[in-house]
C-alpha cells in the first residue's frame, strides 16, 4: 500500500508527538532527582513488529539498546500472552542498556484485540542495591552479582495493576525505595498515556495506513542515512585515545577505534581496544552501539529522525570479551563514564575525513554518588551528582563552556542538593587556564566542592582524565588535567577518579574537572579572543603568555 | 484608554459607560515606541472630541521589557553573587536543546563573566547564617561595580529566598556609594530556590531596569503633556495591573504584557459566552500563541522562558516571576513550508513581515502557509487588512509549486492543502500540550482563535483535538487592547518555603502569610488603585519526594488548625485534575507559598458592545475555496462580518472575511453571530437553535 505525502506527514509528527508526550509524563510525575531534574531517561514507540519507528528527544543512552528491547521482551513474552495493561520490566545489563539502574518497562498497545505496537520507557533508577549507594561503584566491584538487582524480562503490570510480590521484591532490595516506587509509577503512567495514543492514532487513520507510514519512514530515514554517509570520503580512519584506570593502581584501558567509510555505509569497529576489566567500567555492546549511532548522527545530520531505519547502515563491531563488547557477568555500573569517550575517539578518526565537523576533546565530566544517613530523617539518602565542563574547540568557534557533554542531562541545582540531602556546596565554578589553548580554544574545566554533614558517608568517584589529557585536534592543545582532592583547604589529599572513600562529617570533596581540548594552532588565535577571555577570567595573563605567548603589555 | 504596543501594530482602544468604543491601529514605531502611543492618543482624543483630562484610566500593555532582551539592547549590567558561585549564571542548567548538536552555543548571558563579582558569605537552606557577610568584600564588590561603570546591577546570593539580609545589606552597600545606579535584590523579585532561575530572574531585571524606566517616564510626561492627571497602569505578565512605580521598579514583571492583555480577552469572550473553560488562540504572522483560561480565570505559571531558540524549551532565559502560561511555536502566517524526507515541514523559519509571504510581492521566495491559504482561496487577494495590501495569488501559486507540489508529485492545490494541514498539525501539537499534558480535557474547553490567522485554522484544529467549540471574537484585531480593559490592578507576592504540610504546620503558615502580607501591602500603597482588595492564597505543592510542584488554591479566611488539612484537600484535587489520580496517604509537601491582592477595574464597568448591523442578513458573495470532503474546489459563499446580524447562522463551508482576519467554516459545520457579536463555530453538526439555520 502507497500512502500520500500529507497523510504520512500527519501519521510521522503523530508518532513523534506520542513519544514526547510520554517523556514529559513521566519527568512531571517522577520521584528521583535523577529523572526530574537530570532527565536521564528516554522514550520509544514502536510497531508491531517490534521495530523502533519513532524515540522522544530525551537522552541518547538508550539508543543502542531501545532499537532491540521490544524483540528481547517478545522472547519471554510472545505477543498472545500480553493482555492490554500489561508493562514488562527489565534491567539487565547485557539486555538492556548496560547497567542494571536503567529499567525499562514495555506496554502494548492495543486497538480492539490487536496488537498495533508498543511503547517503552527508559529510566535511571537512583538506586538498585549492590555494593554501594547509586549501585555505580567502579572499584572493587568484578562481576555483575555485586551490582545489585538483576531483572530478567518480568511481568511488572497486568492488566493495569502492580504485581506487589514483585513489586515488594524489586522494593527490598534498593536503598531508597519510595524513589524507586515512585519512578516506576511514573514510568507506568507514561506508557499507558503512550499506548493510548497509539491505539488512537491507529483508529483514526486506519491501521493499513499506519503501517504503511512506519514503512516508509524507516526506509527514508535509511535512506537519508545512507546519502549522508555516501558524502563522507570513503576511508579506513583509525583514532586511539586512554582512559586512565579502572580503579587506583589498575593500568589504562585503551580505546581504540577503526572507522570504516565504505559507499554509503560505515562500520565502527573498537575490537582493537582493551580486553574488559574487573571493574564496573565495561560497555556493553548496547552501550557501545549506543554512543557510535550517537557520534555518526553527529557528523552526519543533527536533525534525522530517530528510528530503526536511519541505523541499518551503521554497523558497531567489537571483539567479544574486549571492553567495548564484555561477556556477562561483566560488571558495567560506571558505564557512564565510557560515553563521552566513545564519542571522543569516533570524533578523532572521523575529524580526519571531516574537519569542519570535528571537535577537541570534551572536559570529561564527574558523576559521583555519595550516600549514608540523613541526620534530619534517619533515613538513607543517595547523593546522585553531575559535574559538566566544557566542549572542545571548534572548526569556526570556541568550544561552549558549562554544557552537557555527549549524553544530555540537566545538572541538579546546589539549592536543590542542600534542601535534600545533607551536603554543602562550597564552589561551583570554572577554572581559569584549564581550556586546551588552540586557535579555537577549548572549554574550561567545572570546579565542584562538596562538604558532608552527615556523620559519614561512603563516596564513589566516577571521572577520569587524571592521567591523560582531553585531547586537541589539527594543532590544538590538550586541557588541563582533572584532580579530585579530599579536603583542599586542609590536609589535601588526591584521589583518584574512581575511588571509593568513606567520608567523615565535615570532609570536603573537590571535583576538578579537565579542560576541554583546543582546535587548530595556538599561534593563530585571534589576539581580540585572548583578550576578551582575560578580561572573562577565562584565561589568567600568565596563562595567555604561557599558552599564547601573548603579553597585554605589549599590546596595549 | 487602552493600548497595546506590538512588533508590528500598536493597537489603541477608547472606551466608555456611555458610548460605543473607537478603535484605532497605527504602525509601531520600534525606535521609540512612545511616540505611537502619544500619536494614537492624541488621534483618539479628538475623534472622540474629548480632553486628556477627561480620561479616568489609561491601560497600557508593552513589548519594549521583551525587546530590550531579545535584542540585548539593555544597559550593561552587573551580578553580585556568593563567593564561590561567579559561574552559575553561565553554567545554567547545563542540558542542550538540540541533543545531536554539539555546535551550538548557549544564548548569551545578560551580564559577561566579567561583569559578576563575588561577596564573602553563606546561608543555608533554612536561612541560617554560616559564614557572616565580609564587609571588606562587599566594599571590594561596590567598587568593582563602580569602576566597570554599569547602570544597573543585581544580587543574587545563595539561599537568600530563605533570609534575604545578605542581600540587603549589599544593596545598602550599593546605594550608598552608587546612589544612582538602581539595584536589583534577587530574593526581592523572586524568593525561590533554585538558584540559575532565580539568578537569570534578577539579572534580567537589572538589564531591562533603565530602559524601562525612561520609557515609562517619558511616557508618563507626554500623557500629562496631553492633560492626562489620573492613573497609568501596566499590565503585568500574569494578567494584572500594576502602577507605573512598581513596573520600573520590576520591570521583569511586564515581560509577558501583551500576551497577558490577549489571553484576558479570550477569558471575556468566553465569560460572555458561557464558556468557564477557554483555550487561548493567537495566530500571527510569525507565531501561534496558546494560553487557557480555567474556571474563568487565566492560567498562571510560577516561570516561562524569554527568548528561546528555535522555540525550543530549555533554550530561552529562565524568568521566576508569575505570567499566564503561555506556549509559543513556530507557526504562523509567515512559517516557511519545505520538503524533507518526502514530507512537508512547516516552519518555525518564518518569513515574517518583510519580505513576507510571496504573495506579499515584496521579495519573498519561499512558500509561507499565507500563500497556501491564498492559493486555497481562503484568503482574499483584494480585501487583505481591509484591501490595504493586493495579494499575487500567482506567484503564490508558482511558489508551491516549486517548494512543495513538484517535489512531491502533487497537484498545487494538493500541496497548499498540504501547508495548510502540517500548519495545522503542528499547532494541534502544541494545543495538546496545552490541554492534555496539562490535564485540561480538550471536550471541555472553548478555543478562542484571534490574531489574524487564527480563525483560519482554529476549526480543524478543534475538530482533531475534541474541542466542541470555537470563538471568533468581535473586535479581534485589537484583542490586547480590548483585554486591558476587563484587567484589575493586582499585586501578588510569593515565597519558597518547603515544608510538610500537616497537622500543626498552621503557626508556620500563618507566619508566611503574615510577611506575604506585610509585602503585599507595601506594594498596594504604591498601586494608587482605589477600593479594597480581594486576597487569594496559592500553594505550589508536591507529593514528598517529586520534583515538581502544582498549583493549589488555598482556602480563605483564619489559618487554624482545620487549615493544613483543608489545603491537603484543595492539592488532592488539583492532582487529580492534572493527572487524572491522586493518593490520599501521601505526605504532602509545600514549596512556594503565593498571597495575589485584586482591586476593582481602574475605570469601571465599559461599554464595549457591539453594535449590530440593521436588516436581514445580505447576500453572501461565491468564491471558489478548495474543501478537502468534496474533492476540491467548490464555490462558497463568502460573508462581509460587519454586515451580519446577531443571529446570522452560516452553514460550512463558507468564509466570513473581517478587515484584520478570515474566518474558516468548513463544510458540516455551522457559524453563528452571537448577541454579542462574536462567532461561535459548532464543530458538532448543528447549532443550538436549528431555526436560524439559511
Amino acid at each position: 500500500m502507497t500512502i500520500d505525502p500529507i497523510t504520512l506527514t500527519v501519521v510521522w509528527n503523530g508518532l513523534l508527538s506520542i513519544a514526547e508526550e510520554m517523556g514529559s509524563t513521566l519527568r512531571r510525575t517522577a520521584f528521583s532527582e535523577a529523572v526530574r531534574e537530570g532527565e536521564d531517561f528516554s522514550t520509544g514507540v514502536f510497531d508491531a513488529q517490534a521495530r523502533l519507528v519513532a524515540q522522544g528527544n530525551f537522552t541518547p543512552g538508550h539508543l543502542g539498546s531501545m532499537p532491540y528491547v521490544v524483540k528481547t521482551v517478545l522472547e519471554y513474552f510472545p505477543a498472545d500472552t500480553l493482555q492490554p495493561g500489561d508493562a514488562i520490566l527489565l534491567n539487565d545489563s547485557f539486555l538492556g542498556s548496560g547497567h542494571f539502574p536503567d529499567c525499562f518497562l514495555v506496554s502494548p498497545s492495543f486497538l480492539q484485540d490487536r496488537i498495533v505496537g508498543y511503547v517503552v520507557t527508559t529510566a535511571h533508577h537512583i538506586d538498585v542495591g549492590g555494593a554501594a549507594p547509586g549501585s555505580q561503584r567502579v572499584h572493587g566491584v568484578t562481576e555483575a552479582f555485586q551490582e545489585g538487582l538483576r531483572i530478567l524480562p518480568v511481568k511488572l503490570i497486568r492488566g493495569g495493576a502492580f504485581d506487589q510480590d514483585l513489586l515488594r521484591m524489586i522494593l527490598g532490595n534498593v536503598r531508597v525505595p519510595e524513589k524507586v516506587e515512585g519512578d516506576l509509577r511514573a514510568q507506568a503512567n507514561a506508557t499507558r498515556a503512550g499506548a493510548l495514543r497509539l491505539s488512537t492514532l491507529f483508529d483514526e487513520q486506519g491501521v493499513d495506513i499506519v503501517e504503511a507510514a512506519h514503512e516508509a519512514i524507516l526506509d527514508r530515514s535509511e535512506q537519508r542515512m545512507r546519502e549522508l554517509i555516501g558524502d563522507i570520503p570513503d576511508g579506513r580512519y583509525a583514532f586511539e585515545d586512554q582512559l586512565d584506570d579502572y580503579g587506583p593502581d589498575t593500568p589504562p584501558i585503551i580505546v581504540a577505534v577503526d572507522v570504516t567509510v565504505a559507499g554509503d555505509e560505515v562500520e565502527v569497529d573498537f575490537s582493537r581496544s582493551s580486553d574488559q576489566v574487573p571493574a564496573a567500567l565495561n560497555s556493553y555492546i548496547n552501550y557501545t552501539r549506543a554512543y557510535t549511532m550517537f557520534a555518526v548522527k553527529v557528523f552526519c545530520d543533527a536533525l534525522l529522525p530517530q528510528n530503526h531505519g536511519g541505523m541499518r547502515p551503521i554497523r558497531t563491531v567489537a571483539r567479544e570479551g574486549s571492553f567495548f563488547n564484555p561477556k556477562f557477568p561483566a560488571s558495567s555500573g560506571g558505564r557512564a563514564a565510557v560515553q563521552i569517550r566513545i564519542f571522543d575517539a569516533i570524533n578523532g578518526a572521523l575529524s580526519q575525513a571531516l574537519p569542519h565537523r570535528g571537535m577537541g576533546a570534551f572536559s570529561h565530566w564527574s558523576n559521583p554518588n555519595i550516600g549514608g544517613t540523613d541526620p534530619e530523617t534517619g533515613k538513607p539518602f543517595v547523593m546522585y551528582d553531575l559535574g559538566f565542563g566544557g566542549y572542545g574547540g571548534r572548526a569556526d568557534k570556541d568550544g561552549a563552556e558549562g554544557l552537557a557533554p555527549v549524553m544530555n542531562c540537566r545538572n541538579i541545582p546546589v539549592e536543590v542538593h542542600e534542601t535534600n540531602t545533607p551536603v554543602r556546596i562550597h564552589r561551583l565554578e570554572l577554572m581559569a587556564d584549564s581550556g586546551g589553548a588552540g586557535k579555537y580554544r577549548g572549554g574550561t574545566g567545572l570546579r565542584k566542592d562538596v562538604e558532608l554533614l552527615a556523620e559519614s558517608a561512603v563516596m564513589t568517584g566516577l571521572g577520569d582524565r587524571h592521567v591523560n589529557p582531553p585531547f586537541g585536534i589539527f594543532g590544538g592543545k590538550p586541557g588541563a588535567l582533572a584532580y579530585t582532592i579530599l579536603n583542599p583547604n586542609g590536609n589535601a589529599q588526591e584521589l583518584g577518579s574512581k575511588e571509593v572513600v568513606n567520608l567523615m562529617k565535615g570532609d570536603v570533596v573537590s571535583f576538578q574537572l579537565s579542560g576541554a581540548g583546543g582546535y587548530g594552532d595556538p599561534a593563530e588565535r585571534d589576539p581580540a579572543k585572548i583578550k576578551a577571555d582575560l578580561a572573562d577570567g577565562y584565561v589568567t595573563p600568565d596563562g595567555a603568555r604561557n599558552h599564547y605567548g601573548y603579553s597585554s603589555q605589549e599590546t596595549d | 484608554m487602552a493600548f497595546d504596543i506590538g512588533g508590528t501594530f500598536t493597537d489603541f482602544v477608547l472606551a466608555a459607560k456611555d458610548a460605543p468604543p473607537r478603535f484605532l491601529k497605527l504602525p509601531s514605531t520600534p525606535d521609540d515606541p512612545a511616540r505611537a502611543v502619544i500619536n494614537g492618543f492624541a488621534t483618539l482624543l479628538d475623534a472622540a472630541g474629548i480632553q486628556g483630562a477627561d480620561l479616568d484610566a489609561v491601560l497600557h500593555a508593552t513589548t519594549v521589557a521583551t525587546n530590550a532582551i531579545i535584542e540585548r539592547k539593555g544597559r550593561p549590567t552587573a551580578l553580585i553573587t556568593t563567593e564561590g558561585f561567579r559561574d552559575v549564571l553561565i553554567i545554567g542548567r547545563q542540558k542542550r536543546y538540540e541533543t545531536y548538536d554539539l555546535y551550538m552555543d548557549k544564548p548569551a548571558p545578560l551580564a559577561p563573566r566579567r561583569a559578576i563579582f563575588e561577596v564573602q558569605e553563606r546561608l543555608d537552606h533554612h536561612g541560617h547564617v554560616i559564614e557572616p557577610l565580609d564587609d571588606a568584600s562587599v566594599d571590594a564588590a561596590v567598587r568593582a561595580v563602580e569602576a566597570g561603570g554599569y547602570e544597573s546591577v543585581a544580587v543574587a546570593l545563595l539561599h537568600a529566598y530563605a533570609n534575604p539580609a545578605h542581600e540587603q545589606a549589599v544593596g545598602r552597600a550599593l546605594a550608598k556609594r552608587l546612589p544612582d545606579i538602581p539595584v536589583t535584590l534577587a530574593a526581592s523579585i523572586s524568593p525561590k530556590f533554585r538558584e540559575y532561575e532565580r539568578t537569570s530572574t534578577a539579572v534580567a531585571n537589572a538589564y531591562v531596569r533603565p530602559i524601562v524606566d525612561k520609557y515609562v517616564q517619558r511616557l508618563e510626561g507626554a500623557l500629562k503633556g496631553h492633560g492626562f492627571q489620573k492613573s497609568m497602569f501596566i499590565m503585568q505578565s500574569a494578567g494584572g495591573l500594576v502602577s507605573p512605580e512598581i513596573a520600573r521598579e520590576q520591570p521583569v514583571r511586564i515581560v509577558e504584557s501583551g500576551p497577558a492583555a490577549g489571553v484576558l480577552l479570550a477569558a471575556m469572550v468566553g465569560a460572555e459566552e458561557g464558556a468557564d473553560h477557554v483555550i487561548t488562540f493567537d495566530m500571527g504572522g510569525t507565531t501561534a500563541k496558546l494560553g487557557a483560561v480555567d474556571n474563568g480565570e487565566p492560567a498562571v505559571t510560577p516561570t516561562f522562558e524569554v527568548d528561546p531558540v528555535r522555540y525550543r524549551p530549555g533554550s530561552g532565559l529562565p524568568i521566576n516571576v508569575p505570567a499566564v502560561e503561555l506556549l509559543e511555536i513556530g507557526a504562523g502566517g509567515g512559517s516557511i513550508a519545505r520538503v524533507d524526507l518526502g514530507v512537508i515541514h512547516v516552519g518555525p523559519e518564518s518569513a515574517g513581515a518583510d519580505p513576507g509571504p510571496i504573495c506579499y510581492g515584496r521579495g519573498g521566495i519561499e512558500a509561507t502557509v499565507t500563500d497556501a491559504n491564498l492559493a486555497l482561496g481562503y484568503i482574499n487577494p483584494d480585501f487583505f487588512n481591509a484591501g490595504a495590501m493586493q495579494l499575487d495569488r500567482d506567484a503564490a501559486l508558482d511558489g508551491i509549486r516549486r517548494a512543495v507540489a513538484e517535489p512531491l508529485g502533487l497537484s498545487v492545490e494538493e500541496a497548499a492543502w498540504g501547508i495548510h494541514t502540517v500548519a495545522n498539525g503542528n499547532m494541534e501539537r502544541a494545543m495538546r500540550i496545552v490541554s492534555v499534558e496539562r490535564g485540561r480535557d480538550p471536550r471541555r474547553y472553548a478555543i478562542v482563535a484571534f490574531g489574524g490567522a487564527g480563525p483560519l485554522h482554529a476549526a480543524r484544529i478543534a475538530k482533531s483535538i475534541g474541542a466542541p467549540r470555537v470563538l471568533a471574537p468581535f473586535g479581534a484585531g485589537v484583542g490586547s487592547a480590548i483585554g486591558l480593559l476587563q484587567a484589575a490592578p493586582k499585586i501578588e507576592s510569593s515565597i519558597t518555603r518547603v515544608m510538610a504540610l500537616e497537622n500543626g504546620a498552621e503557626t508556620e503558615i500563618a507566619a508566611i502569610y503574615e510577611e506575604l502580607r506585610k509585602r503585599a501591602d507595601t506594594d498596594l500603597a504604591r498601586l494608587g488603585a482605589g477600593g479594597s482588595p480581594i486576597w487569594t492564597r496559592y500553594g505550589y505543592l508536591r507529593y514528598r519526594g517529586q520534583g515538581y510542584e502544582i498549583r493549589a488554591t488555598l482556602p480563605d479566611g483564619p489559618i487554624d488548625a482545620t487549615f493544613p488539612a483543608a489545603a491537603a484537600a484543595a492539592f488532592h484535587a488539583a492532582y487529580e485534575q492534572a493527572y487524572g489520580y491522586h493518593d490520599e496517604a501521601a505526605a504532602i509537601e509545600a514549596v512556594d507559598w503565593h498571597l495575589v491582592a485584586t482591586l476593582p477595574q481602574p475605570a469601571g464597568a465599559l461599554d464595549l458592545g457591539w453594535r449590530a448591523p440593521e436588516g436581514a442578513m445580505p447576500k453572501p458573495r461565491m468564491r471558489p475555496t478548495w474543501q478537502p470532503e468534496a474533492g476540491g474546489f467548490v464555490d462558497t459563499p463568502i460573508h462581509d462580518r460587519q454586515q451580519l446580524p446577531a443571529g446570522a447562522a452560516v452553514k460550512g463551508p463558507a468564509i466570513i472575511e473581517d478587515p484584520e482576519s478570515t474566518l474558516v467554516v468548513p463544510g458540516g459545520m455551522w457559524a453563528t453571530v452571537t448577541e454579542r457579536g462574536h462567532i461561535l463555530i459548532d464543530i458538532g453538526q448543528m447549532v443550538a437553535d436549528g431555526s436560524n439555520a439559511p
